[in-house]
Parts: structure tokens; sequence; C-alpha cells
């Protein structure tokens, strides 16, 4: 067979493409002076984009402090951002370049649940430690991956909390508990559920709905009808919660709502048909982030909030502790590299032995036996309609 | 509850027919289906919700607007993605065309308009409950256009043109009806009433990206099982396909729900391919 | 005489070395990405021969994905059944896959176009719903772990080389049934269907089969994906994969391997060295979809294909060559063919009136009328399109079927159509041979593997077709794409597949349609010859002159109904014909 122009030129083209996808740039080895690389993988883009965006607020801000004051022993952190879009497939292609190509020293993120379930385990075979503030608890295990580390507190820590509100602090004992059919509902919903028997509690309703349903009047009618005290939605679609809190009102029934941190947020503001259809609603917070008895937030924040105002950040559609979140990761990696260096192994030995590290979202501490850093104490409730500024006053009733 | 599946059933009933009258009026024009009907009733909701919660005009000028655009994406629709394929021999090319742009206009809906599912406004101040305006005014605006079809198609001239070039494009050439002029304002006009179905329904859809492929199966559901290029059938389909989506939504609930109405669909289209009220193909050799 | 396929094996040889040599950079980023694209080709190669093939627009492709990705994952989790190793997990994806690859396709056979297209979707959104409300099997919106394959095929290289030796496969298998004649039959039911029909190809096994061995692959592929991606959640199996893996497919270019193959390379690259636009990714994909559709339907392949750019030779002549008919036509003689009391109505419209005809071995029988007389419908009866009100078709005695078509070349029936019915984008070899489709004897699985009984059928087929070619005048033109010929090399091309088959009978309906005084001539040498080589030849024809010339006998329609019949003389003179028809 002939070789013609043509077929040289496209086996190139293809050889070509494989090379250029190969070279990246070849990194020398980490020198004293190199850049302390770090390797964060939002989703600013995308169906799960809102906690992602205001999460790489307060990251980028953190890295612009620790660089305006001299870096980590004179390093500059130079932090890679991939958008993940939301997308495993993307989160998994993203872990890949940053620990092989870009060698980076400690990955934070993803920052949705779905991506670090399938991220996790790449890491951990590249040997490069991550921390990410996901939920779902089966996201650290310290014998699979050691190297993992959790800076938000577990589902079954924000279930708890808003479980023990509902009964002890409501006394509340039929609840009722919802979800969409969305990945993190569906899971929420059945992990929940048992948690509130155990407590002693009725649960009158249990279900999964189609978020794009217009009418949600059947399934509360349904509570309604089966004694409901409490209504317990668990989903992050703010047209769903928009919904729930709608028909109640149209329904004038005057049931306290007690659920996911989206309940409180600006896009569920904007969906609801009045003001007062926000009343009685408490969603998830972080202590260190809401508005004390006195009106004031803890000093950690306080101050925290003047520097985001004077870097210009905007508080209108977004919440405090998502940025509270973001920006204490970049801040304990750099705590950790000055103090401990940046191999894979000395990281992972400081971490071990982190305790109560002052972060402005949450008070941190981890062992070798538990990488999950938040305490249970920390995970509070809300009240959804006392947003100010991105930061809500304590839920009633807490005394603290 | 009963009240509630009626209400909700036939408000979004309507909404599915519209688009399904959508979809034939594109195929009227041109034997081809596009994909752009889910993308007209999309932009109807998004649009609606831009011109007068974000811009501030007043709902009636927002109305007209919507409806301007609904007739330039239609127009758009034919120049872009039908025309150039119609000429070609690969007739279901459209299909793949029609796709594409839908697409493009979704993503780029998404990317400027967001992806979070916004308000849309409520649009006149009366009715309460389950009387409330947001679930007539799709039923009105269902009943204005079919009627509207059904005047233009029987009463008028042009009405009777646009059949004409349905019927047999090169006899209304030799005619000399202006085919191309006919397919244009047939596009316009289904993108006027594909947006004028978002905008009707945008109360209870929302301003949403994702109503494209909502209703892109939800519409073409009516047109596949009243038979291709029958409005009446559309109608009838989507208003029984409303209430049976809210029946389920309620008796079985969630999940189930929109496997159910799949499930019906395939299996009745495998039964009839032609629909319920349909006619078999035309000889082909 | 080098199919499509043949073209690109240097740069599949160069792309294989590329694969192989990847590990070399020592960057498993590269590794990731690649193996993607391996898995991904997987699925994509054998959807191209459902989309890019058969040309059914089945975009729910992703369905597939996911219920071989949960097999394989659920399978090796160990939750619900024992843990049962990746291999064998993998091998139950691919049975999953052909399940469904069958309940999605078989719906193909009944709907149109757009229908179908709309049921994949509705197919693959049920599957995600599925997904996500079975929980306790796919651990619903957490999802559930993949496989990990043991060494030697661990995570990492080793994963990546069992990724690419299946992908390789893939390619093998799948560029051998293109080149087959299933893969000949698969374009013609996308492009000539009706052609397709009256050279014997089934479409509903055909499809079926192509279904299932799409299905197997997809689910192979999605098993892989599983092991891949670590852990697998609904939310991973978007809309977008589908539209990723269908214009994969039509940037290719339909009709290859190739094309598809350099597609699936691009699409997955593109977003990784594309960092920027990741966000409009989508959008970019639906733009490349609608320029390739408007201005290179022909995709990758078509713009590679510069063999089919060089310019033919002008003023080119068939000359056909009619005396070496005896040894192409070497089988006993047919019979004869008769039609009694036909009678068929079309709704008010009665297109056929009581219509008696025969026409055996040896003779060419001539049919003619008014337009509208009824002559093709007379075919198409025959042929098996039409099933009549009344009346029987008989072939030496032994009754026809009617409603069957794709029968009739099992009883050595061939025919033209009055449009020249072609495949534009195979050459005119590949479309000859379509007409010996019945004549071979191997199966879909031998093709795949390219066993013995494969080669000798293509063997067969290609002289056969080549001898037909070489009758009727076309050799030279026998690897030139088939819609660069002239209008009269495509009615020629037509006779010549008709040949292929060896046919008792021949059909033809207005052959000389468009052709020139010195062509018309030839072409009546040319079905005399067929005749006298023992095919029963029934001409329907507009040219008088031609008819005259060379019928052994005539019959006149008018209105549905005989007017007249006889030998040319007979006819030319008979007063009715004359005023209905021929005029003074």
């Amino acid at each position: 067979m002939s070789i013609t122009r043509r077929k040289v030129l496209a086996g190139s083209a293809a050889a070509a493409g494989a090379a250029s996808l190969a070279s990246g740039l070849a990194s020398p080895a980490i020198a004293a002076n190199e850049p302390l690389r770090i390797g964060f993988l939002p989703a600013l883009t995308g169906p799960s984009s809102s906690t992602g965006v205001a999460m790489n607020r307060g990251t980028l801000l953190a890295v612009d402090e620790i660089n305006a004051a001299g870096g980590v022993n004179g390093r500059k952190i130079e932090i890679i951002v991939r958008d993940t879009q939301s997308d495993a497939t993307k989160a998994v292609n993203a872990i890949a370049e940053l620990t092989s190509r870009q060698k980076v020293a400690m990955i934070w993120g993803p920052l949705n649940s779905g991506e670090t379930l399938a991220a996790t385990p790449l890491c951990a075979r590249a040997g490069i430690p991550m921390i990410h503030p996901c939920w779902v608890d089966t996201l650290i295990d310290v014998k699979k991956y050691p190297m993992s580390f959790r800076s938000a507190p577990t589902n079954e820590q924000i279930g708890e909390a808003a479980n023990h509100y509902v009964m002890d602090v409501l006394k509340a004992k039929k609840v009722a508990v919802i979800g969409d059919n969305a990945g993190y509902a569906t899971a929420t919903v059945a992990a929940y559920v048992p948690l509130l028997k155990k407590k002693g509690g009725t649960v009158v309703y249990e279900g999964n709905v189609d978020a794009a349903n217009p009418d949600l009047k059947p399934e509360l009618l349904r509570m309604r009808d089966g004694g409901a005290e409490a209504i317990m939605p668990w989903s992050v679609n703010a047209g769903f919660l928009a919904r729930i809190l709608n028909t109640r009102a149209a329904m004038g029934w005057d049931v306290p709502v007690v659920g996911q941190t989206t309940l409180g947020s600006g896009q569920t503001k904007a969906l609801l048909d009045k003001p007062e259809n926000w009343a009685k609603v408490y969603s998830n917070n972080f202590k260190n982030c809401c508005y004390a008895g006195d009106g004031k937030l803890p000093a950690l924040a306080a101050d925290f909030r003047g520097r985001i105002a004077k870097a210009k950040i905007d508080m209108n559609d977004t919440l405090l502790w998502w940025i509270a979140c973001g920006y204490d990761a970049p801040k304990l990696i750099a705590e950790t590299v000055k103090a401990a260096g940046d191999s894979p192994k000395d990281i992972t030995a400081y971490l071990n032995k982190l305790k109560n590290w002052p972060g402005i979202n949450a008070t941190l501490t981890f062992t070798p036996e538990q990488h999950n850093g938040v305490p249970d104490a920390e995970v509070v409730m809300c009240q959804a309609n006392s947003l100010k500024d991105g930061a809500f006053n304590l839920a009633p009733g807490y005394g603290a | 509850m009963l009240e509630s599946i009626v209400s909700y059933g036939l408000a979004v009933g309507a909404v599915y027919a519209m688009i399904g009258i959508t979809y034939n009026v594109m195929f009227t024009a041109s034997r081809a289906f596009s994909f752009t009907a889910g993308m007209l009733g999309m932009l109807g909701g998004v649009l609606g919700a831009l011109f007068i919660d974000r811009l501030g005009l007043p709902a009636i000028v927002g109305l007209l607007l919507v409806l301007a655009c609904g007739a330039v994406m239609g127009v758009i629709t034919e120049i872009v993605a039908v025309r150039p394929v119609l000429k070609s021999i690969e007739q279901h090319l459209y299909v793949l065309s029609t796709l594409a742009f839908a697409l493009l206009i979704a993503q780029f809906t998404a990317i400027e308009w967001g992806t979070d599912a916004a308000p849309f406004p409520r649009l006149i101040p009366i009715g309460e409950g389950l009387l409330d305006q947001k679930f007539w005014i799709p039923m009105l605006a269902c009943a204005v256009t079919v009627v509207g079809l059904e005047l233009l198609y029987r009463k008028t001239l042009i009405g009777r043109a646009f059949l004409a070039i349905a019927e047999d494009a090169y006899a209304a050439r030799a005619l000399g009806l202006p085919e191309v002029r006919l397919r244009l304002a047939s596009f316009a006009l289904a993108g006027m009433i594909g947006s004028l179905a978002g905008f009707a329904g945008g109360e209870m859809l929302l301003a949403f990206f994702g109503n494209q492929s909502i209703l892109n199966f939800y519409g073409f559901v009516p047109v596949a099982l009243g038979g291709m290029g029958n409005n009446r059938g559309a109608l009838v389909a989507g208003l029984l396909l409303g209430l049976f989506q809210q029946a389920a939504n309620f008796l079985v609930g969630g999940i189930f729900a929109s496997v159910a109405v799949f499930v019906v669909f395939i299996i009745v289209l495998l039964l009839r391919p032609e629909g319920f009220a349909g006619a078999s193909g035309a000889r082909r050799v | 005489m080098h199919l499509r396929w043949l073209e690109g094996r240097l740069t599949f040889l160069l792309l294989a070395i590329a694969a192989v040599g990847l590990p070399l950079l020592d960057d498993s980023y590269a590794g990731v990405i690649a193996t993607r694209a391996c898995i991904y080709w997987i699925l994509i190669s054998g959807l191209n021969l459902v989309v890019g093939y058969a040309g059914q627009i089945a975009i729910g492709w992703v369905a597939l994905l996911t219920l071989g990705a949960y097999t394989t994952a659920v399978l090796t989790a160990g939750t619900v059944t024992p843990e049962i190793s990746p291999y064998i997990a993998l091998v139950a994806s691919g049975a999953i896959g052909v399940v469904a690859g069958v309940i999605v396709g078989l719906p193909a056979l009944r709907l149109r176009t757009f229908y179908f297209a709309m049921t994949t979707l509705g197919f693959a959104t049920i599957v995600t719903q599925i997904a996500l409300a079975w929980k306790s099997v796919t651990g619903g919106g957490i999802g559930t772990p993949g496989p990990v394959f043991p060494w030697p095929f661990a995570p990492g290289w080793g994963f990546y080389y069992f990724c690419l030796i299946l992908a390789a496969l893939c390619t093998w298998m799948t560029a051998n049934i293109a080149s087959s004649r299933f893969g000949r039959s698969l374009i013609a039911i996308r492009d000539a269907e009706v052609a397709a029909e009256a050279s014997g190809v089934a479409k509903p096994a055909l499809l079926v089969t192509v279904f299932v061995f799409s299905g197997a692959l997809a689910g192979v592929s999605g098993g892989l994906f599983s092991s891949l991606q670590s852990y697998i959640t609904p939310d991973a199996f978007t809309f977008d994969l589908s539209v990723l893996f269908f214009i994969a497919i039509l940037i290719g270019g339909r009709g290859s391997i190739l094309g598809p193959l350099l597609g699936t390379i691009l699409l997955t690259v593109l977003p990784e060295i594309a960092a920027p636009l990741v966000a409009w990714s989508t959008f970019l994909y639906a733009a490349l979809l609608l320029l390739i559709v408007l201005l290179i339907p022909g995709g990758i392949a078509d713009m590679l294909d510069y063999r089919n750019r060089r310019p033919l030779q002008q003023h080119r002549e068939i000359v056909p060559q009619p005396a070496l008919l005896p040894s192409l036509l070497d089988r006993p003689a047919g019979g004869a063919l008769e039609l009694s009391n036909i009678a068929l109505a079309f709704g008010g419209v009665r297109a056929i009136d009581g219509l008696s005809l025969d026409f055996h071995s040896g003779e060419v029988h001539g049919l003619i009328g008014p337009n509208g007389s009824g002559k093709t419908t007379t075919l198409n009866v025959i042929s098996g399109y039409y099933h009549p009100q009344t009346g029987q078709a008989r072939l030496n005695g032994a009754t026809l079927p009617f409603g069957a078509p794709h029968r009739r070349a099992g009883f050595r029936i061939a025919r033209t159509f009055q449009t020249p019915r072609l495949i534009g984008g195979a050459s005119v070899l590949e479309n000859v041979m379509i007409g010996g489709t019945i004549d071979g004897r191997g199966t879909f699985a031998e093709s795949l593997l390219t066993l013995p009984r494969h080669r000798r059928d293509e063997r067969m087929l290609r002289e056969r077709a080549l001898q037909a070619l070489t009758v009727v005048g076309l050799e030279t033109l026998a690897g030139v794409r088939a819609d660069r010929l002239q209008h009269s090399e495509l009615r020629f091309m037509e006779i010549a597949r008709a040949l292929t088959l060896r046919p008792a009978f021949l059909m033809l309906d207005e052959p000389a349609a468009g052709l020139s005084a010195e062509e018309i001539r030839r072409l009546g040498a040319l079905i005399k010859a067929i005749s006298r080589a023992g095919t029963g030849v029934l001409l329907v024809e507009h040219h008088a002159d031609l008819i005259f010339d060379i019928c052994d006998r005539v019959t006149v329609l008018n209105l549905g109904k005989i007017l007249a019949a006889g030998t040319p003389a007979e006819i030319r003179s008979h007063r009715e014909v004359v005023s209905a028809y021929l005029g003074a």
C-alpha cells in the first residue's frame, strides 16, 4: 500500500496530539524558593456551583493574604484552580493532572460529594494529601485513605444537630422528612430517618419527590394528616425548598421547617411568594459564623468580615460560612507546610496531631483515628429569615 | 386532592399541548421535526422573567417582547438549522442540526442566565388557591392558540397556503406560492406559540434552562400520541398527559411518576407508531 | 481493490505506536485521559455501527454505559451478591448491555427517526431514575464504588493497557464488520433502504444483531468506566456524555471507523487542552455538531478522503461487454413468473384493475403505457412492496407471498428503480456487491473475527461484482464514490447490482431515462444479451424505440388495465394504443 503524504500527515497529527497531551512542563525537584503548589477543585459552573463560587472567593482571599505577608517560609503559594463543572469525570481528570503533572503538595477540594467520592481513591493512589469540605459520611476512611481529611461536618453530624434541635429544643416528636430525588437528598433522607427513630421520634412521612414537580401540596397534606410537628427537608435545590415553604404558607400551616443549609440561602429567598413564608425556618450552620444572643458574631468571624469588606467581596448572594470555609483550608495548609515541610508524610503527621485549630468556620481537630475535623457542638441550627450580610442568628432555644 | 390534580394537570397539560402544537407547526411547514420546540418554551419562561422581573417592564410589554423573540428564534431556526438540511439528500440530518442548535441556545442560557431555576413573576394579581391565575393562564393561552390556528388554516388564504406547502411543496411552488417565505412564516409562528407556552406556564415551571429537555420530551408525547401534524390530537393528548402525570405524582410520587410516563409513551408508540389519530406513512418506493 | 477502511491503516498503526508507547512519558495524567479515550471508544465503536452505519439516531446511549457501570460495580462490591471477580463482572455487564441494547433498539424497527431518537432519550432518563431509586442495589444517590482490577491490570498503567487492548480489539472487530457484507447492508439500509430490501437484506434481523453487539460493547465500556472513576453516582451519567458519543461519530464521519476514532480522541482531549473554555464545552460541542452537519456532513473521514477528490476522467464512455454474461449468470434457467388478476387500490384510487401478466426466461417483455397507468405499481407488486386486494403472483407455479420484499432476492428476482437508489458515500464496487448479499454464507460472528468463511464470501462477492461491472462497462470506476458518477453511469450501476444476484428474473424500471442515444443503444444490446443468457426481463419504459427494438412481447397498460398485449409489430399498429399513448 502506498504511503501518501496525507496518511503521514494524519498519522503525525495523531502522534503529535498524543505527545502534546503528554508533554507538561518538566517539573524540577521542589527547591527552597519554588512556589508552594496547591491544587484546588471547585465546581465553578454547572448545577452545584453556588457553594463553589463562594468558597473560591474565600480561598483566593486567603492565598492573597498569605502571599502578601511573605508566603510560607519565603515561598509563595501558587493555587492551581481546576473547575470540575460539578462533574465527577472532570474531577478525576483534574486530580490526575494536578497530582501527576502539576506536582501539587496538597489538594483542597473537590467541593461536592459526588466528585470527591471519585477523586479520593485516585488522590490516595497518587500519594498526595487532600482536605475537603464534603459531607457524605463514607468519604473519610482512615484505613483506606490515610491522607484524606475533612474540614466540614459529616452528614451524620448535620443530621444529629437538626434532629437534636427538632426533638430536644422544639420538643417535636412527630416529624416529616422529605427530599428531592437528587443524589444528596435520597441518601440523606435514608440516613436521617433511622437517626430520628433512634432518638425516639416518630417519622410520620418519609419521601423523595421529583424536584421539578410544581405541586407539593399532596405531600404536605399527607404530612399534616399524619400529625407532623416539624418538616425536615433535605435538598440543595432552592426551587424545591421554596415550593415547600410556599405551600406551607398557602395551607396556612404554622409548622417549623428544620433542615438543609440551602433553606437559608438567597436563592431560596428569591423564590418565596411572600417574605413571611420564611418565618420559622431553621437551617444548618456553624456556631462560629452565627450571630449569638447579643447579635454579634464571634470575634474571629467579625474580624474576618471586616477583611472581606475591604477586599470588596460581594456578600449579597452568598453565605459567610462558605467563604470562611474556603478561607480556612489554604490557611491550614500554609500553616502545616510552614511547620512540617511539604512532603506528604510530614503533612499527614502534622495534621494527625492538630488540636483545636482556630478556623473561622470551624475549630478543627484531627487524630490518626479521626479525620473528621469539626466538633459536634459547633454544628448548630440558625434562623433562616435573619439573614444579614451573609450570616444568621442562632436559632432560638439554644442558650449560648 | 382531586381539584389539585385537575388544576395542575390541565394547566401543565395545556403547556405540553402547546409545545406539541409548536412541533406540529414546524413539521407541517417542513416535514421535519425540530428539537427546538422545548428550547422555545424554555426561552419563553426565561425571557419573560428577564423582561418583567429584571428589567421591570409591564407584563403586557414583556409578553409582546417574548413573542417577538420567539418569532425571531423560529426564523433563525429555519434559516440555520432547517433550510440548509432540507436541500440535501439526507433528510434526517435535520434531527441533528436542530438538536445542535437547541443545545447551543440552552447552554448559552445556562451560562448567561444561570443554572438555577429563577422565579417567574406573578402576571395578574387575581385568583386564589386552585383558581389562581397561574393555572388558567396556560389554559387560556392554549385555547387561543388552538382556535387561532383553526381559523388561520381554514378561513384565511395564508393559512391555506401553509397547508398547501405542507401537502405538496412542489405543486405549491408550481402554483406560484412562495414556499420559502411561507416556511419562514410558519417557523416564526411556531416560535411564537412555543414561547407563549413557556411564558404562560412560567409561574409553574419557573425560569429554568433545564425546562428545555423537560418540555422537549413532554411536549413531544402529545405529538406522538395525537399523530404528527394533528393539532387537535396534540391538544387532547397534552391535556391527558398533564392529568396522568399529576395523578401519578400524587398516587405514586417522585421517581416512578416520570418512569410511568416514559413507559406508557414507549408502549403506545410501539403499538401504534403513528399515534392514535395519525395516518400511516406515504408510499416510499 | 481497497475498501475505505483499509486506507487508514497507516494511521491506525501510528496511533497504536503512540498509544503503546505512552507510559514512556511517565505522566499518569496522560494515562488517565488516554484510558478514558479507550473506554469511550469501546462504546463509540459499537455505537458507530448503529449511528454511523445503520443510520439510527440513538441519542440516549449513555443509558447502556450506566447499566454496564452499575452492573460491574455492584457485582464486585459484594453488597448484593457475593463478591465476583471483576473480569466476570465485566462479562455480565456485556450481557446486560446486550439485553438493554435490544430493548433500546427494538423501537427502531417500528418508529421513524425522530420518534426513535426520543425513545432513546426517554430510556436514558428511566435508567438514571432507576439508579437513583433502587437504593438497596445501586446505593441510590450516594452511589457505589467501582471495581479495582488485580495485577497486571491494576489501576494506573496496567489498567490503561487493559483498556487499550480491548479498544484495539473493538477497532479490529468493527472494522471487520464494516468491510463485510453486513457493514454494506447496514449502510444500504441507511441510504437506500428500498434497494437493500430488493437485494435481500432483512432489516429487522440485521438491526437487532447490531444492537446486540453494540449493546455488549457499551456494557463492557460501562464496567471499565466504573473502574476508572473508582466511584460512580447517577449524576456522572449526564446527557452531555450521550451528546459526546454521538458527536464523536458525526464529526468522524458516518460509514467510517477511523473517523469516529479520531473524533473520540479529539473530544476526550479537547476539554483538557482548552481549560479556560471548560464552562463552554457543551456549547462548543453543539456548535461543532451544527457546523459539521451544515458544512461537512461527511465529517473528518470525508476530509481525509483525498482519493475521492482526484478528478475523474472526462468524457467517459460506458462500454458494456455482454459477451461476458454467460460466465456471470452461469446457473440454470428460471422458468416463468406470472401475475393473475391483480387488483390494487389506494384508498379510492384503482391503481391496478384486474391485471394478468407473465414473463419467462429468455425473453424481454416490455411494459408500456401513459404516466399513472400502473407500470411501476405492477413492478412493486411483483417485488412484494404492495399487497393487492385480489390476485396472485406465481413463480413456476408456486405462489409468491406479498408484503415480504426482502424475500424476493431469494427467488432470484432482481430489479432496478425509477430513480437510482445508491449509497452515495460508498464506492461503486461496494454498491454493486450489495446485490449478491444473500449469497454470503458467513454469519455476523464470523465476519467479526474474519474467519475463513467470511474471507471466502468477500472474495466471491468482490469477484462477482467486478464481473458484473465489467459486463455493464463500468469496471474502471469500481473504486470511485458512487455519488460522483453521472446519471447514466448510475443506471448501469444499478443493473450491475441486479446482475450480481445472478437473477432468474430481472425487472427494469425506466432504465433508459436520461441516457443519450448511443447509451440507449448499448443498453438495449445489454438487456437483450441478459435475456438470451437465460434471465427473464420485464422492461418498463417510455422510449418506444428501445421497446420495439429489443422486446419479444409487449404489454400496454392504461388506467391500471391492459389495453393491448402482443408482439411489438402488433402493438405498434394497434389503433387504441396509438391513440392513447404512442401518437401517430
